[in-house]
Parts: C-alpha cells; sequence; structure tokens
C-alpha cells in the first residue's frame, strides 16, 4: 500500500490571494508538496503580448510568502506554473525576482529551477512546415508569415520538465506556460500512483476555492491521493466541498467534461464517481487516462494589434437614441473622410463603434435587437499604427459623435453626455492572438530549457 | 411550459479558451435535469438559430453526474481581438434564457 500522498493548492491563480486560516490548517495536515497555478489566458491577449502579470507584484508577494515559508520550514517542494500569468520569458523573471527578494528578507536557501517556455519563431516555422502544428479550433492555419508577425509565443509544458527539475535537486520551481493540471500532477506521477486519479485530482484542486463553499473570494483546497480514489476538501476549516461542486468541476472552461486533453494522453471521466464522505470532503473514484501515441503542446502566441484610444459616452436623448444605428453610420462616414483630410490612410486605422444599452455585449448575436432603452452608451474604440495617429483617428471620432446633425435633432449643443477630462483614452499598445494551435513534439523537455539557480 | 432561466440553477456562458465559448446549464435536481434533457428541445439546430452559427458548430454534452447540459460555439470574435466585446465570454448566454421546456 502506497502512503496517502497530500497536496495544497494554495490559490486558483497566484495573487488572487487565499486565507491564512485555510493554508496554515491545509500545512498542519502534512503535505507532499505545495503549488499554484499563476495563469490564465481568459484575461485575454494584452498580457502576454506585454510581458506582465494581470495582477499586482504586492499580491503576488504576499501569496509566495507563506508558501515559501511552509515549504522551507517543511523542507518540500514549491511548484509555481504559468508564472506571471502568461509564463513567458519577462512574466516568469517577475515571478522569480519576487521569490528571490522574499527569500533574502527571509534568509531561506534552497536550489531553485527556473522552467522558459517561449518558443523561437524559426523553431516553429520548421514545425509548421513539417506540418506539426494545426490549429485547436477555429483560427487560421500558420504560415512562415503570420509567424513572422508573432511578438511572444509560449508552449505549455507537461509534467516532464517539472519533474527533471525536481529530479535535478530543485525545491523551487518557477515554471513558464504550463497546463494547470501539469502542475499537480507531476510529483505524484513519479510517485507511481494512478495517472486517472492524478491527472483528475489535478484537475479538480487547480482552480482551488472554486470547488469551496461558500465561496467567498479565493482559497486553499488540499488533494489526497489514495491508490483507488482521491478527496478533496477545503483547507478552510469552516468551509465546504460538495459532490455536486467537485463532479462539476470538469465542466468549466472545457468543451467536454468527459475528455479532459493533457500533452501526453486524455484524462477520462465517464466511469467517474463522486461520493460525499463527510460535509466537507468529497472521493472520487473511477477515472482514467488513455495515453496518447503522439505528444503534443499548446502554443498561445499573440502580434501587434495597433495602439488603442478609446471614448465612452453617454445619451439620453429619445430622438438620437430612436435613429442611433443610422447616426453611427453616418459618423463612421464622417471620421473616413475627415482622416482622409488630415492624409491618414484607410489601412491604417480601425474604428469600431458600440452601442451599449443596444447589442454591445453580444452584436449579431443580441436576441433583443430591437428593444428601445431611455438612455444609451457609446463606446469608440480606434486601433491604428501608432499612437498619434489613433489619437487623432478619436478626435475626429469623438467630434463627429458629439456634433452630427440627425434627422429631427434638438439637441443642437452637442449629442453626448461625456463622463471624463480628458475624454479620450489611449491605452497604448495592444495585442491579439495569432496563435492558438497545438504543435506535435518529440521530445516533451526540448521546448522548456531549465536553469538551475542557488538561491 | 417554464422557461430555462426558471429551471436552472446556473445558467452561465464562460471561454473554453480564446477561439470557443461554453455554455452551461445546471440543475439542482435530476428530475429538472432530466425533463429538460430529454424534452428534445436543446438541440443543435435550435442552438445554431439562438446564436446564428452552423449546426455543425455546436456540441452538446449531457454530463449526468452534475445535472448539467454543456453547449459550445465558437465565439464571435477570437478573445480579445478588435471587435470583441467579451473578453472573458462570461456574457453570452443570454439567447438561452427564454428557451421554453414543455411540463
Amino acid at each position: 500500500m502506497k502512503p496517502p500522498l497530500r497536496a495544497l493548492a494554495t490559490t486558483g491563480l497566484l495573487g488572487y490571494g487565499y486565507t491564512e486560516e485555510a493554508f496554515h490548517r491545509a500545512v498542519s495536515l502534512g503535505l507532499d508538496f505545495i503549488a499554484a497555478d499563476a495563469g490564465s489566458m481568459d484575461p485575454g491577449p494584452h498580457y502576454l503580448g506585454a510581458g506582465i502579470p494581470f495582477v499586482t507584484r504586492t499580491a503576488i508577494k504576499r501569496d509566495l510568502s507563506f508558501m515559501l515559508d511552509a515549504a522551507i520550514e517543511q523542507n518540500i517542494p514549491l511548484l509555481l506554473g504559468s508564472a506571471g500569468g502568461g509564463g513567458s520569458a519577462p512574466q516568469v523573471a517577475i515571478v522569480r525576482q519576487v521569490i528571490e527578494e522574499l527569500a533574502a528578507e527571509k534568509g531561506h536557501h534552497f536550489k531553485m529551477a527556473v522552467i522558459h517556455a517561449d518558443q523561437d519563431n524559426e523553431t516553429l516555422k520548421e514545425a509548421n512546415r513539417a506540418g506539426r502544428i494545426q490549429p485547436l479550433g477555429p483560427i487560421d492555419d500558420l504560415t512562415d508569415e503570420s509567424i513572422d508577425e508573432t511578438h511572444r509565443v509560449v508552449a505549455m509544458m507537461g509534467v516532464e520538465p517539472f519533474q527533471k527539475a525536481l529530479n535535478d535537486g530543485a525545491q523551487v520551481v518557477v515554471a513558464g506556460r504550463a497546463t494547470d493540471a501539469s502542475i499537480y500532477s507531476a510529483i505524484p506521477l513519479m510517485r507511481g500512483y494512478d495517472p486517472g486519479l492524478v491527472w483528475h485530482m489535478a484537475k479538480i484542486i487547480e482552480c482551488a476555492g472554486q470547488v469551496v463553499s461558500p465561496r467567498t473570494g479565493s482559497d486553499s483546497v488540499v488533494g489526497t491521493l489514495n491508490e483507488d480514489h482521491f478527496l478533496v476538501e477545503p483547507g478552510h476549516p469552516d468551509k465546504r466541498c460538495t459532490r455536486m461542486k467537485i463532479a462539476a468541476h470538469t465542466l468549466y472552461e472545457n468543451p467536454s467534461p468527459y475528455y479532459l486533453e493533457e500533452p501526453d494522453g486524455t484524462l477520462v471521466t465517464i466511469d467517474s464517481s463522486y461520493e460525499q464522505v463527510s460535509d466537507r470532503v468529497v472521493k472520487v473514484s473511477g477515472s482514467r487516462f488513455e495515453p496518447s501515441k503522439r505528444y503534443t503542446v499548446k502554443l498561445e502566441g499573440v502580434r501587434a494589434g495597433g495602439f488603442r484610444t478609446v471614448f465612452f459616452a453617454g445619451v439620453r436623448d429619445p430622438i438620437l437614441i430612436s435613429v442611433i444605428d443610422e447616426f453611427v453610420a453616418t459618423c463612421h462616414k464622417h471620421v473616413a473622410n475627415e482622416a482622409k483630410g488630415l492624409g491618414i490612410s484607410p489601412d491604417s486605422y480601425r474604428l469600431n463603434i458600440k452601442v451599449y444599452g443596444q447589442n454591445a455585449t453580444m452584436g449579431p448575436r443580441e436576441p433583443m435587437k430591437h428593444a428601445t432603452p431611455h438612455e444609451i452608451a457609446l463606446l469608440a474604440d480606434v486601433t491604428a499604427d501608432n499612437e498619434d495617429l489613433s489619437r487623432a483617428v478619436m478626435a475626429k471620432a469623438r467630434f463627429a459623435l458629439l456634433h452630427t446633425d440627425f434627422p429631427g435633432r434638438k439637441c443642437i449643443s452637442g449629442n453626448l453626455a461625456i463622463p471624463f477630462s480628458p475624454s479620450d483614452i489611449a491605452v497604448g499598445p495592444t495585442y491579439e492572438f495569432n496563435i492558438w494551435h497545438v504543435m506535435e513534439i518529440n521530445d516533451p523537455l526540448k521546448p522548456f530549457p531549465i536553469e538551475m539557480v542557488e538561491v | 411550459m417554464a422557461q430555462l432561466i426558471d429551471l436552472a440553477d446556473v445558467l452561465r456562458s464562460k471561454n473554453a479558451g480564446a477561439l470557443l465559448v461554453t455554455l452551461d446549464l445546471i440543475f439542482e435536481n435530476e428530475d429538472t435535469y432530466r425533463k429538460v434533457r430529454d424534452s428534445g428541445v436543446i438541440t443543435p439546430e435550435l442552438i445554431a438559430t439562438r446564436y446564428g452559427v452552423s449546426q455543425n458548430e455546436v456540441t452538446i454534452v449531457p454530463y449526468d453526474v452534475a445535472y448539467a447540459i454543456k453547449i459550445t460555439i465558437p465565439r464571435l470574435y477570437i478573445s480579445g481581438q478588435f471587435g470583441d466585446s467579451d473578453i472573458y465570454g462570461a456574457q453570452q448566454h443570454a439567447p438561452l434564457i427564454d428557451i421554453e421546456i414543455p411540463d
């Protein structure tokens, strides 16, 4: 019989926080390792593009502080995946720096592995030409040209780079982009636990507090692996895990709750059973892992999307609201003419005007197309090749929206309630996903160089 | 007849990656879940009509163990692309709310 293996998922996202009560109670249970996922692509392409986290450095430091102390005191590994949000080099560097800073402040010494996930364009082109890169859903195939446009691209590592880092003696692993479940599967798989149970437990605990009731903020979750089942419980003594929430978790952000793809196979939960063993603990069994013949890593990449300026204003005039679509179309024409007058080429900018209160959230998918609200808002969005152009086009758009006539117009001093001064908000460079693909590789370690550091 | 908004305990949308949006209907009890699942109302055809996508872009997966029905369709735009209004895909469930399920 294997001894139970206990893992702590401190928080669903490094920097989102957890309660000290939950954390310390979890540590008191006796842990085999502590981990946190630090990444998500949910906030969109900007953070990978800009190379910054979408949580603050202060929040990252707070979350890491207790984790590092406990890992050193208990002499157990601390694993972080998708460091800095997107897991790219500048984002990984920020988390690494916070750890080095904490270690210096507290006098901790340990061996740290920093695993990189950035991919270079030439390697991708070669793989693409060899037919080893496929789209992961509705997105264009890659070409040499589209790869050349890429500003930054990462691959998602599986368990192997974590395992190599640990075998080489690392106690703390700061990994770039990694599958969420790999962070939590690496150690249990090294110790020979059933892969179906390992991957399923990893998948459930990686979002930490999401499976905990009541859901007040982000909090810690403990997973305990045994030979033929695993247990999930909240770190916090007053919180609960319920069978339904645990079962429902594989629905979250996946197209299928039954088949969950990982680099070297698929977690299959068709025969999983979920049992409430106490008011706060759920037992799961029956999950299996089907190894794949190919080893694939997901690629996430962004290209520059232009410099953005936004403008937001309210409309309360009922006559304007009644003709808003025609009015917006007229304004588009005015802006095009005015921009031409400034010598701005139509290919160097994009203008989008959304009508909040009508269909801004869903666009053509909006079912209530003909509702007439008493108040709406216009959001003008410009991206252009550089900041000056972006501001120039927005200034023209603002003027057009504010002063253009419409049939029956009585509010002739201005069409808009502008809530801010300055009214035009320059956001800076933007990025767009151009790579959301999967790449077949032979060596699960090669794309992910490991740097060993004595801290 | 009852509408999905009244029958479902959870009615949500969320990105499934940057290219897809996934819609979850979760019911509080097995009876309600079975009633909706077996009604024959939630079909790729209906979802395609409601969202203006083609039927072969719709996947529907009933998930008995959690009393849930999962529907996945392509996003209107890739997340964060120029024109996108819902980076997280968290407000794309409204076309489902008034779907009528026979008693």
